[in-house]
């Protein structure tokens, strides 16, 4: 088959012009001029992902049942798919490609969804092998230290967690309510970086029980104590009994403390902070009123769980600003001035400004200022500098110090837990490469997704796999001929008189029919899903395939580079460029 | 068994006796009672055959390419526009080498309009690659289409086997019909050489560039040399079965004869006659008839026209501009041999005009009395 | 999104000669499939006298007939009583003929076959043109666009005939239009056919870059608009009576088909119009028969 063949004489020839072998000599590959192949890409819910997540890996194996494989998946980048999945806010779905056609993947609802399924059919996580000899000390055990132990003990890294608190978890534990993350869950993941080899050592604070000097044993340490300073107004009467930050209330209310606050309560700021707070009070049985000082549009909490706390009954007051907390006992008396927005500042938001002789008074029987967090820096090591409120790091988290590197709240204005995440992987795989000697910068740099700061671990625990692709999918590579639009699908959330009795989970886990329909919408972009067309519309039959099964390979032999099979991927997995002449 | 029957229906045993697995046709006079009384014989039982009613004698022939292709025996039978209708297919069917049997019962083409009648039909299409076999009565008619199948089987070209309208194939005359069992042991059952095969799936009629056509018409031409002695071979095997002979000519008359007489189908059997007078009046003359027009039987003639010093030819068909096919292939012929007699082309009889012993008369007599022909084409019967 | 069930066999060999991104080809490709090496295939002239290569090659898996431009269905026929003949009646005989050797030349071997019920599966697989010959119009070619022949300054001045309401009248058991964006509905339907007995016409709609003047990439988008655009709307008709209808979802102007392709660049926003209405005026036609 496949030969050429020729005739010298008359006689050798059949009476008639029957064929007599195929085409196949004929390698049409020789017209053409451009050149199709196989080239996943990184969609744009990924590249937007502060933890590096592989979000359209992982949704792909939840649409194909495999909810194990998904879990793992995640747990490439990040150990917390449960926590994430619920208390994100999930800048992947607003980067969606879908949201162009229909609306985003519930993309944080599937991540819960896997987090909380995926751990039942699984066996525990096992350990990482034999270990190394270098040990790593990390200060700190929230998500950004956590992250680094997880990503570290899978390196092999000796690593031990210090914390202050007497549970480890840092603001997953202390920040946040339970009713958006249950402690179980919270507990699960923590245990299982544990699993691994992670000793965590409660009880413990830098700088009270703690100096860097005592830590000589470590070859590389990761600071990520967080911002735990509540910011003041500075008005008179703030520093008054009756009168307490957001996050030391949650704390307290965190490590279940009691407090006496009264009845009406209101609260100062705007951000998730002061709607974390609101909703912890109704949910005591108070009267919860937050005052926020530019309109609802500039407000930086997050736009769900405002309108979450607005149907559980908080009053939300807007361009009113504080500038005095009045009364010594009893029901407090704010004062406060009528504000309105002029242009836009240097974040973007319009700048408010107050109206003259606006006074206004709000009484209230306590007072929670939720105006923002900052780093307490007494306690650090000489050799660490501290620009605009934070350490100040290099691209690779390495600060002033030799072997210390520092990440989380404390080294970033960016405080998301996800960013937190991605920071103490950042850190690890800073860690490793001053351990090994590498260069951590251009480590750093070679796995980035798309053009950062989205950092992606996988390619460099697993030499010789495919690096994710710096081509992020835009919405016009995709072929929308291929999808229908669907209904997203999102987490159904308790009634808001049931919710507000107590402190339980307010939106529940989706069932594992709705996660599949869900996941199905995924555009998969940039993914091959073997949908096969390329193989279906390619006029050349060179679309190959082995036993049946896809290859991603391309016949360059007889592929005529039409382009079909570019045009017709419905997710941009295939790339087209000119044919070297 | 012997019984008086039209040509056409001498046609149709033909056929029968053939064992036809395909018959595909489209009804023109006077070839329509052949088609009339094979679907009468089919629809009976007593026949086997498929037969394809098409709507077009174009499509006739389509479909016995694609029969004879699955590997059948196949039969149509046509006349003058149906024929003429046929032409792409006939080049087709050689090309193919497809040893499919056509009967063209000669008809004049129009216009005018004329149902009668010559062989303008059948000789235009002398360059199809077909083999032609003219016939003068309906036994040589039954007796040609058994030959024409074991030739063309054996060749791998197809055969027209030609008769004259309505004087044979509406005339009655007694035939001797051989029975199935005797026709079976002439003719072995079709074995194509390229059977359809879906297990080993090929494909015919493939596009063929100029790197190799040239060798594929070589081939045809090649079969078309084969034919004398194949055609003799089947005659000899039809006579030592039935004691019937034809030649691919016919020489008749005086034995060392001057003049000769040249005629194809039923004028032959009006010759006879005439040169059976003028020999009685002394006349060195003798006849030829020529059975088989392709391929031409230049050799044959050469052998029977020794001493001979003219040959009178009488077309029944033309070719305007040149004149009567039968003379023009006959001078062909001669050209390259040192003694060429006088070729006197008449032409006669078109459009089914009667052509009479007295204007075969009138040709020999013109023939004896003029040392050459005053032209290319002498007209018999002309009204001037 | 569901994964297309095709078939695996490749009945279409490497190496062919079809232009890069032809339509015809993708067809061709899904066809073979579909139907299987028991097959045998009456090709009529067209590109797919030469596509498959010269002798002594052939890139058919199948056993093809070429046959003379008129003669599809009649040669076909012949096919057909020949195996019949044999005892063969489990191998299936197929016509793959152009718009040409369909509407045009082979119209009439095609009513006899029609008329006859033959038992044939006859694929006309429609480029709207000659184009073998180099983009000559057909009497397939649809109003206003331009071929050689109807150069811009006189472009076609007649719609397509309808090729599908001249089959049903002829009673014939099955007559489907298909086209190659929707694989899926042109292997059922083409599998639907083989299991019908008589003479079954599926209507191939297959893009041709060059003679339509589009991009090769473009070639399962403008199939897919075709339909879209209900220029070329999927249906199925059964005894000449039954019809149904494959509805599209995403109904788009007629427009949207017609800008992707050069053979329409000269059409005015008139141009459009006509042909919107002719558009909708065969579609509300269709539905209208599909009522009756």
């Amino acid at each position: 088959m496949g030969k050429q063949i020729t005739f010298k004489r008359e006689s050798e020839m059949p009476m008639i012009s029957v064929s007599l072998g195929d085409m196949e000599w004929n390698k049409t590959g020789a017209w053409r001029t451009q050149r199709p192949f196989y080239e996943e890409k990184t969609p744009p819910c990924s590249a937007a992902c502060p933890a590096g997540n592989d979000i359209s890996g992982f949704i792909l194996k939840t649409a194909k049942g495999d909810w194990e494989g998904a879990w793992n998946l995640i747990r490439e980048e990040n150990p917390f798919p449960g926590v994430c999945g619920r208390v994100c806010f999930h800048p992947c779905e607003s980067k969606c490609n879908r949201g162009s056609f229909d609306e985003p993947i519930a993309i944080h609802a599937l991540e819960r969804f896997v987090a909380d399924f995926a751990p039942r059919l699984s066996k525990k996580t096992g350990k990482a092998g034999e270990k190394r000899k270098e040990k790593v000390a990390i200060i700190g055990s929230g998500p950004a230290g956590m992250s680094s132990a997880y990503h570290l003990a899978r390196l092999r890294y000796d690593v031990t967690v210090f914390e202050s608190f007497p549970l480890a978890g840092g603001m997953l534990r202390m920040g946040i309510p339970s009713y958006r993350l249950p402690r179980d869950v919270l507990d699960r993941e923590l245990s299982n970086i544990e699993a691994l080899g992670v000793e965590i050592r409660t009880g413990i604070s830098l700088g009270e029980h703690l100096k860097l000097e005592d830590l000589k044993d470590y070859q590389a340490i990761f600071l990520s104590t967080g911002a735990h300073r509540s910011r003041g107004l500075h008005i008179q009467g703030e520093k008054e009994k009756g009168v307490l930050s957001g996050l030391d209330l949650l704390k307290k209310m965190n490590l279940s403390k009691r407090i006496k606050m009264g009845e009406k309560i209101a609260i100062i700021g705007g951000g998730n902070t002061a709607i974390d707070v609101a909703r912890s009070v109704i949910r005591l049985g108070k009267k919860a009123t937050i005052l926020y000082r530019r309109s609802r549009e500039e407000m930086p909490a997050f736009e769900d769980e405002i309108l979450e706390a607005l149907e559980e009954g908080v009053k939300i007051r807007y361009l009113v600003n504080p500038i005095r907390v009045g009364q010594k006992d009893g029901p407090k008396r704010l004062e406060c001035l009528r504000m309105e927005l002029s242009e836009k500042d240097e974040s973007g938001r319009r700048r408010p400004v107050p109206i003259p002789h606006s006074n206004l008074f709000i009484d209230a029987d306590y007072v929670v200022i939720a105006a923002g967090e900052e780093i307490g820096a007494s306690f650090l090591p000489e050799g660490a500098e501290k620009r605009e409120g934070i350490v100040l790091t290099r691209r690779d988290g390495s600060t002033g110090i030799k072997g210390v590197f520092a990440g989380g709240d404390l080294a970033s204005n960016q405080r998301t837990v996800a960013h937190a995440i991605g920071s103490g992987k950042k850190a690890a795989m800073a860690i490793d490469a001053f351990l090994q000697g590498k260069d951590a910068e251009e480590v750093i740099i070679q796995h980035l997704i798309g053009e950062g700061p989205s950092l992606s671990i996988f390619g460099y625990l697993h030499p010789g796999e495919r690096l994710r692709n710096p081509h992020v999918v835009t919405f016009e590579e995709l072929n929308m001929d291929y999808f229908e639009p669907a209904k997203r699908q999102g987490e159904s959330k308790s009634a808001v008189k049931e919710r507000i009795k107590g402190f339980n989970e307010v939106s529940s886990t989706l069932s594992e029919g709705v996660a599949l329909e869900e996941a199905e919408r995924c555009f998969g972009c940039g993914t091959c899903n073997e949908c096969e067309n390329c193989y279906v519309f390619c006029p050349d039959g060179s679309i190959l395939k082995r036993e049946e099964l896809f290859s991603h390979q391309v016949d360059y032999d007889y592929c005529k580079g039409c382009g079909i099979c570019f045009t017709e991927c419905p997710r941009g997995a295939i790339s087209l460029k000119e044919e070297a002449k | 068994m012997r019984r008086v029957i039209t040509g056409n229906q001498a046609v149709a045993y033909g056929v029968i006796l053939s064992r036809v697995d395909v018959v595909s046709a489209y009804p023109i006079t006077p070839q329509t009672t052949i088609v009339e009384e094979l679907s009468e014989l089919i629809a009976s039982g007593r026949l086997k055959t498929r037969f394809l009613k098409v709507e077009s004698e174009h499509s006739a022939m389509a479909a016995l390419i694609g029969a004879s292709t699955g590997g059948v025996r196949t039969f149509t039978a046509t006349s003058s526009h149906g024929l003429a209708y046929m032409h792409e297919m006939l080049h087709w069917a050689s090309g193919a080498r497809l040893p499919i049997v056509l009967v063209n019962v000669n008809r004049a083409i129009g216009p005018p309009w004329n149902i009668w009648g010559d062989q303008s039909d059948s000789v235009s299409q002398r360059d199809t690659g077909w083999i032609q076999l003219y016939c003068e009565n309906n036994q040589e008619v039954l007796d040609t289409i058994l030959q024409a199948y074991l030739i063309a089987e054996t060749v791998r070209l197809p055969v027209m086997v030609v008769l004259d309208a309505f004087v044979l194939s509406h005339t009655a005359e007694p035939v001797e019909i051989p029975s199935i069992e005797e026709a079976d042991s002439l003719l072995p059952p079709f074995c194509p050489d390229y059977p359809i095969d879906t297990q080993e799936p090929r494909s015919y009629s493939v596009i063929t560039t100029p790197d190799y056509f040239l060798e594929f018409r070589y081939k045809v031409q090649k079969a078309m040399e084969e034919v004398p002695e194949v055609a003799k071979k089947v005659d000899d095997e039809f006579r030592s079965r039935f004691g019937r002979s034809y030649g691919a000519i016919e020489r008749y008359g005086k034995k060392e004869a001057e003049l000769l007489l040249m005629t194809s189908g039923t004028v032959t059997s009006t010759s006879r006659i005439v040169i059976k007078k003028l020999m009685e009046k002394g006349l060195s003359v003798a006849g030829i008839k020529i059975k088989r027009f392709r391929p031409f039987p230049s050799e044959e003639i050469c052998e029977v026209i020794q001493g001979a010093k003219k040959i009178a030819v009488i077309d029944r068909n033309l070719s305007a501009g040149v004149g009567g096919i039968f003379a023009q292939e006959l001078r062909a012929s001669l050209y390259s041999r040192e003694e060429r007699p006088q070729v006197f082309g008449f032409v006669s009889g078109l459009g089914g005009r009667d052509i009479t012993p007295a204007l075969i008369e009138e040709a020999v007599q013109y023939t004896v009395e003029h040392p050459q022909p005053e032209g290319d084409i002498l007209w018999l019967g002309l009204k001037k | 999104m569901k994964k297309i069930e095709i078939p695996p066999e490749e009945n279409l060999g490497h190496g062919h000669l079809a232009c890069a991104g032809c339509g015809a080809a993708v067809a061709m490709r899904l066809t073979l499939k579909a139907l299987g090496e028991k097959t045998v295939m009456v090709f009529p002239a067209s590109c797919w006298s030469i596509v498959p290569g010269f002798w002594p090659y052939s890139s058919y898996r199948i056993t093809a007939v070429h046959a003379g431009f008129v003669t599809g269905a009649a040669t076909a026929s012949g096919v057909r009583a020949a195996l019949d003949v044999r005892g063969d009646d489990e191998t299936l005989v197929a016509v793959w003929a152009g718009d040409g050797g369909t509407f045009d030349i082979g119209l009439q071997a095609l009513s006899g076959a029609a008329e006859r019920n033959e038992d044939l599966l006859y694929i006309c697989n429609d480029n709207e043109g000659y184009m073998n010959t180099g983009t000559q119009r057909s009497s397939a070619t649809p109003l206003l666009a331009w071929t050689t022949t109807t150069p811009v300054m006189q472009p076609k001045e007649n719609p397509k005939k309808d090729i599908m309401a001249i089959m049903a009248d002829h009673h014939i058991p099955y007559a489907a239009t298909a086209t190659i964006a929707y694989p899926e509905d042109l292997i059922r339907k083409l599998e639907k056919a083989k299991g019908i007995q008589g003479t079954r016409f599926i209507h191939l709609f297959s893009p041709c870059p060059p003679g339509w003047r589009m991009p090769s990439e473009q070639t399962i988008k403008i199939s897919r608009l075709a339909v879209r655009s209900r220029i070329f709307p999927l249906y199925e008709i059964e005894n000449g009576r039954t019809y149904t209808i494959q509805e599209e979802s995403h109904v788009v102007p007629v427009k949207e088909y017609l800008k992707l392709q050069g053979r329409f660049s000269h059409l005015t926003e008139k141009d459009i119009e006509t042909t919107q209405r002719n558009v909708d005026d065969t579609w509300e036609r269709l539905q209208r028969r599909a009522r009756c």
